[in-house]
């Protein structure tokens, strides 16, 4: 068992890319070592150890590795990049590309994230007590697949381009999402509680469950209604525009 | 400056040098006889030694080349490397940036680059990113295949009007030579509609695909222009398109040559050499083509190989681009040019498990293989749609082991076996072959072969060398020690300086911009223009007078004398 | 001295006319012929900034200074900074645009240029669907249907439909006007609109239900589609469609009013797959009607330099790309800017009041002729000729053909090119590399 507590040491302004915070990154690593990680702040190269306070006790595999962070990282991006195994336990609000491409492992935030969380996602956890911003499990610009595995979970809401490019996994949100979830949906399962908008456009496959739409795509189909878990649900298919295989249930 | 190359084992095929210890004595950027004891030497330790790389189709600039930039951040990621004290940074894949463009290219040893395809109205954006290309030497090819004057001429049968148009259009685009896609094809993609075949009429214009090629070859040859005509045929794309290729190849008999090289050059052939009359029964029919090249002299060709992975193909096939938007349900960018021709631009993955995919493969390296003469194929991926340049390595390894296809073949699609030959080609090439195919004969084909493709007295001083020792490397056994030191050569020498050393760049001059000035008379000049203006004044969305690439956009020109009038060289 | 130029291009919108003839007397502009009024009043000029000015405290006035004394401090001040962004580049020439790469590259900073605020969503759109289209002049030789979907030609490109999509006659289309039907889809009735065939007024921030729903009909699947979409009676919606599947050669070009209304670029992203799947019927191109008249060529300069359109983070000395997170507004409304360069680019005036806010409290460098409302928030600001009328050089036209720029008079102040140079070298100094 490896143990990293990592703090922020003064208040960060400028966005700090730290993809070196990850199980992977540590593991069989002393603290000097860790602390020695490179780290950017805007244009100026640092490490982990300029911009936090890090703590690292025993050693162990990346399936053992146990990272801690508490404050506020609202201004840290990329924290579990491509992370495989491991623990990233965050007390706080952490900035964009949380958890992106990571493959395994789990990720959880008791705050906010910001845009792009669980980004090309393959596997693994990512469970947000907060909310998200946007592009929550999305691709990268100009990429045919966002996220292809693994689960995501938001306590709160989540904003637009929830889901962009799901090629598989499954993001369940119990708050509401903001326009265009599940847009261009090739596999991958969405479940909003709350309330969404034009939810499923240019979906081929997978997934949808919305508890409220505010505003459906002209591109479904209804094909009657269904009950999921005892609770009865609209069922659409589409988008019809491309010849789509998606399911979208919308509660009664 | 003065540079000796000592002890290297050089394979320079243009004079028949072929693994023999030569030193190689270079002054003020050319090959000389010797040099001053002064000189820096170079002791290339029985390492290969060749003339600088020549590739005579390769997609480096222009306007398609940026749409595939544009539509694929997700291409350009995948390729950064920052910027170092001497180099900008790199970026993409299958479109690089400009800066990589050259890098690259000199990482491998290559020197001399050609984009294969601007059209006039666009040009200007071509020599824009050619002059931001560093270090190679390069040019472009002007498409003339479906403008509408091209067309009009072909149609009356004015062959000085043509040569007049021609040599007017290469002035007004700076560029090389005649570059044909689809003729005819471009012009009714206007309308989103295309020519089946050599012989389908062009609506409105009244010519044919088989007009236009035979027409431009006669101009060509009339205008002794350095290159031939060089050809993407019609139905690229199509299953059974062997049969038109063929055919198209037929034409250069009606026409000879004004120098000693072909008078038609047929491009990746790994893209018209297709058997079979759907995807069903899709086959490989690249040993026809490799059969008529065994039995004729005046055609040569490119393989256009096929890499797996990432690929972006971009042509001024419009229609071909369609289709494969379509079928592969990707992004689609088209861009017509008015009067001139059309473009498309569509991200490809080459997949080793899909039967399409593996036949293709196979496709490129059956015509290297089956073709006796390598002077008659050039090696290509027809960047970046077979495949990024970047893989040339990997196809030369292909070709030189036939242990490393066998491999291969074992992790492709059983179609490659029952649709291709390739399983039973045993066939490997030598550096010789390889350096015909990647340096003799491009710059034969390009009809530059007195300063480029060679390491004689009087050449440009563009040298690789590659750690490896010919006498000392199996390379059917070896094959990845070959992909690898193709891939970072030892040294890259271009007009005289090192560029590259153990893989890295060391420098980075600014390479020269070729292009052909050819003459005609110039009352057969003045006929000609009073049409073009007519265009100008009824058809085209810009005047005349902004239309022409103006000399700021080649700070470094070579120019290339041609024309039916001789020229003195000044 | 009077002295006439022909084919001058005008330096206004992306329409890049180049048929103007100017007329020049003492180095002095008095007439610029076959321009539109816009234009004309671009390449005339109005009032200039004469000389540079500096101030430490943005709400002091401005003192004159040398050209040294600005470019030293610009240099100081961009040097310095931590998170450099460097914005505009839409009135300058490409020449320009890549000195600016080159400083960007320099100093690790963000370059942007305004089309984050007009058509960078359009570019956005492109990542994921492609663009079909093609060159003005095959719309002038051969569009029989023209659709204006969120763009209004009459105001903002005055000439557009003379030259290239309305009543240019060409090849196929010796007609011009008669021969062509002409769309106007927008929100409210624009003056295009008043000239159009046909009007369709979809609801606000409806335009991304009423694309999908036409495709959707295009499809063969308008049993799904609602009786009303955004406001658009299903009737109407099927005779559009019909009226563009029977179209020969059909153009749809699209302006603010689709890339800046609810869902963005998803709208353009939307209305591209229409245009491809129209293609399966006749010919159809799209293209966004840019405004200023090199928004297209930096677009198309930090491509290949750089591998991405606009937005490049140079931080960490590799260029990075993601609009929500590189563009100018990304950083300035998250305050984390600490240096700005704004040149040939009004973000005073143009950029969301946060963004402006941030701005006033941090160094801000503007190069620019013009007083404009940048200049307020600026601390030094450096004139410069201007570009395409003291200046030659390549600009883009909105289709993506280059022209080159003539030079009209004798500029008399130093060029982008000059200051960017002289700053670049500068900042080296600083940096002591």
């Amino acid at each position: 068992m490896q143990t990293v507590a990592i703090k922020p040491k003064n208040g960060i302004k400028i966005s700090a890319e730290a993809e070196n915070i990850s199980p992977d990154k540590f593991a069989g690593k002393s603290e000097k070592d860790i602390q020695s990680l490179e780290a950017w702040m805007g244009n100026q190269k640092t490490t982990l150890g300029e911009l936090f306070t890090i703590k690292a006790e025993g050693t162990g595999a990346v399936a053992d590795v146990k990272v801690v962070m508490e404050g506020d990282f609202s201004r840290v991006k990329r924290i579990g990049e491509g992370m495989t195994a491991g623990l990233v336990m965050i007390k706080g609000n952490v900035d964009m590309h949380l958890g992106a491409k990571m493959s395994g492992g789990k990720i959880s935030v008791s705050g906010n994230v910001d845009s792009w969380a669980g980004r090309e996602m393959k596997g693994g956890e990512l469970i947000i007590e907060g909310n998200a911003g946007y592009y929550l499990g999305a691709g990268y610009r100009g990429e045919t697949c966002g996220m292809r595995g693994g689960k995501i979970t938001v306590l709160g809401s989540a904003l637009d381009f929830l889901g962009e490019h799901m090629c598989g996994g499954e993001i369940i949100v119990k708050g509401n999402a903001g326009i265009l979830a599940g847009l261009s949906n090739n596999g991958g399962k969405i479940v909003i509680e709350g309330s969404t908008s034009r939810p499923g456009s240019e979906m081929a496959k997978g997934t949808i469950i919305v508890g409220k739409v505010d505003e459906m795509m002209p591109v479904f189909k209804l094909e009657g209604t269904e009950a999921v878990d005892g609770v009865s649900y609209r069922k659409y298919t589409g988008d019809v525009i491309v010849n789509g295989k998606g399911v979208l249930y919308v509660k009664e | 400056m003065e540079l000796l190359i000592k002890n290297g084992a050089v394979f320079d095929p243009a004079n028949g040098i072929a693994g023999d210890k030569t030193d190689i004595s270079i002054k003020d950027g050319k090959i000389v006889d010797k040099v001053s004891s002064g000189a820096i030497v170079i002791d290339a330790g029985g390492r290969l030694v060749m003339p600088g790389g020549v590739d005579a189709h390769s997609h480096i600039a222009g306007a398609k080349v940026n749409v595939g930039r544009i539509m694929r951040p997700e291409d350009t990621r995948a390729g950064i490397k920052p910027r170092t004290k001497i180099t900008r940074p790199y970026t993409g894949y299958t479109v690089p940036n400009v800066y990589a463009m050259g890098y690259r290219y000199a990482q491998m040893g290559y020197t001399t680059v050609f984009e294969a395809a601007q059209a006039i109205m666009k040009a200007r954006h071509t020599h824009e990113e050619l002059e931001e290309i560093p270090i190679i030497d390069k040019g472009a090819l002007t498409l003339f295949g479906s403008n509408w004057p091209t067309m009009d001429y072909v149609r009356e049968k004015n062959m000085d009007k043509l040569a007049a148009y021609v040599a007017w259009g290469l002035l007004a685009s700076r560029g090389f030579g005649i570059k044909v896609v689809n003729p005819g094809g471009g012009e009714m993609w206007g309308f989103g509609k295309n020519v089946t075949g050599l012989d389908d009429v062009v609506p409105n214009f009244e010519v044919t695909p088989r007009d236009i090629i035979v027409s431009l070859m006669k101009v060509n040859e009339m205008l002794g222009l350095p290159h031939s005509v060089h050809l993407h045929c019609n139905n690229l794309g199509k299953p059974g398109n062997y049969k038109t290729t063929l055919a198209s190849m037929e034409l250069a008999k009606q026409v000879k040559p004004s120098k000693d090289r072909q008078v038609l050059h047929v491009t990746h052939v790994t893209f018209n050499c297709w058997g079979g009359t759907n995807w069903g029964d899709f086959e490989s029919k690249a040993d026809e083509i490799a059969n008529y090249l065994n039995n004729s002299e005046n055609v040569t060709t490119d393989m256009g190989q096929l890499i797996f992975g990432s690929a972006t193909t971009m042509t001024a096939d419009g229609p071909v681009q369609y289709a494969n938007a379509k079928l592969l349900h990707a992004k689609w960018a088209n861009g017509d040019v008015e009067l001139e021709d059309a473009s498309g631009v569509v991200p490809i993955f080459y997949v080793k498990q899909v039967s399409i995919h593996a036949i293709m493969w196979a496709m490129g390296l059956e015509l290297a293989l089956l073709t006796k003469d390598p002077y008659k194929v050039l090696l290509t991926t027809d960047h970046p749609n077979g495949g990024p340049f970047v893989n040339y390595p990997e196809v030369i390894a292909l070709l030189m082991s036939n242990k490393k296809r066998q491999e291969e073949i074992k992790t492709l699609h059983e179609a490659v076996h029952k649709r291709t030959k390739i399983p039973g080609i045993e066939r490997e090439l030598g550096f010789n072959d390889i350096a015909i195919m990647t340096r003799a004969g491009s710059a034969k084909v390009l009809g530059l072969l007195d300063t480029k493709g060679h390491l004689g007295v009087g050449a440009d001083a563009d040298v690789s060398i590659y750690d490896i020792k010919p006498d000392q490397t199996d390379p059917s056994a070896e094959h990845a020690k070959i992909k690898s030191a193709f891939q970072s050569a030892a040294y890259t020498i271009k007009g005289g300086n090192v560029v590259v050393k153990d893989g890295q760049i060391t420098a980075t001059p600014m390479g020269r911009t070729f292009w052909v000035d050819a003459s005609v008379p110039d009352e057969q000049k003045e006929i000609m223009m009073k049409d073009i203006r007519m265009k100008f004044k009824n058809y085209y969305s810009i005047n005349l007078a902004n239309y022409m690439v103006q000399d700021a956009y080649l700070t470094h020109p070579y120019v290339v004398r041609a024309g039916v009038i001789p020229v003195e060289v000044s | 001295m009077s002295n006439v130029i022909t084919d001058a291009l005008c330096p206004f919108c992306g329409c890049m006319c180049d048929d103007i003839t100017v007329v020049v007397e003492n180095n002095k502009i008095i007439e610029a012929k076959h321009a539109c009024k816009i234009g004309a009043a671009k390449i005339m000029g109005h009032h200039r900034i004469k000389a540079p000015m500096m101030r430490k405290d943005k709400n002091a006035d401005f003192k004159e200074v040398s050209y040294d004394e600005a470019i030293n401090e610009a240099a100081r001040m961009l040097a310095n900074s931590k998170r450099p962004l460097m914005y505009g580049w839409a009135s300058v020439l490409c020449e320009v645009h890549k000195k600016g790469i080159l400083l960007a590259e320099e100093l690790g900073a963000i370059i942007d240029n305004t089309a984050t605020v007009c058509h960078g969503p359009s570019t956005l759109a492109v990542h994921e669907k492609g663009l079909p289209t093609s060159t003005l002049g095959q719309i002038k030789n051969r569009a029989d249907v023209v659709v204006f979907w969120g763009s209004n030609p009459v105001h903002a490109h005055p000439r557009h439909m003379g030259r290239y999509s309305v009543f240019a006659k060409g090849f196929f289309s010796e007609k011009g006007r008669r021969g062509r039907k002409i769309i106007v889809v927008d929100v409210r009735k624009t003056e295009t609109a008043g000239m159009a065939d046909e009007y369709i007024q979809v609801q606000q921030g409806s335009d991304y239900l009423v694309i999908s729903a036409l495709r959707a009909i295009l499809a063969g699947q308008a049993a799904v589609v609602p009786d009303t979409v955004g406001g658009v009676p299903k009737e109407q919606l099927v005779k559009l469609v019909d009226t563009l599947k029977a179209a020969r050669f059909g153009a749809i070009f699209f302006g603010m009013g689709l890339t800046q209304s609810m869902s963005r670029y998803k709208n353009i992203d939307n209305a591209i797959s229409l245009t491809t799947e129209l293609n399966s019927f006749g010919k159809h191109v799209i293209m966004p009607m840019r405004g200023h008249y090199n928004v297209t060529g930096f677009g198309q300069v930090c491509a290949w330099e750089t591998g991405y359109a606009t937005a490049v983070d140079f931080a960490r000395g590799a260029p990075y790309y993601n609009p929500g997170e590189t563009a100018a507004n990304d950083v300035l409304t998250r305050k984390e800017t600490d240096a700005a360069m704004i040149i040939a680019g009004d973000a005073g005036a143009h950029f969301p009041a946060n963004s402006v806010r941030h701005l006033a409290k941090i160094p801000v460098v503007q190069i620019d002729p013009y007083w404009n409302p940048t200049t307020e928030v600026a601390n030094v600001v450096i004139p410069v000729a201007i570009c395409g009328v003291e200046v030659e050089g390549t600009a883009y036209r909105m289709d993506g053909v280059s022209l080159r720029y003539r030079k009209m008079i004798e500029p008399t102040h130093p060029t982008d090119l000059e200051i960017l140079e002289k700053i670049t070298k500068r900042v080296i100094e600083i940096r002591g590399e």
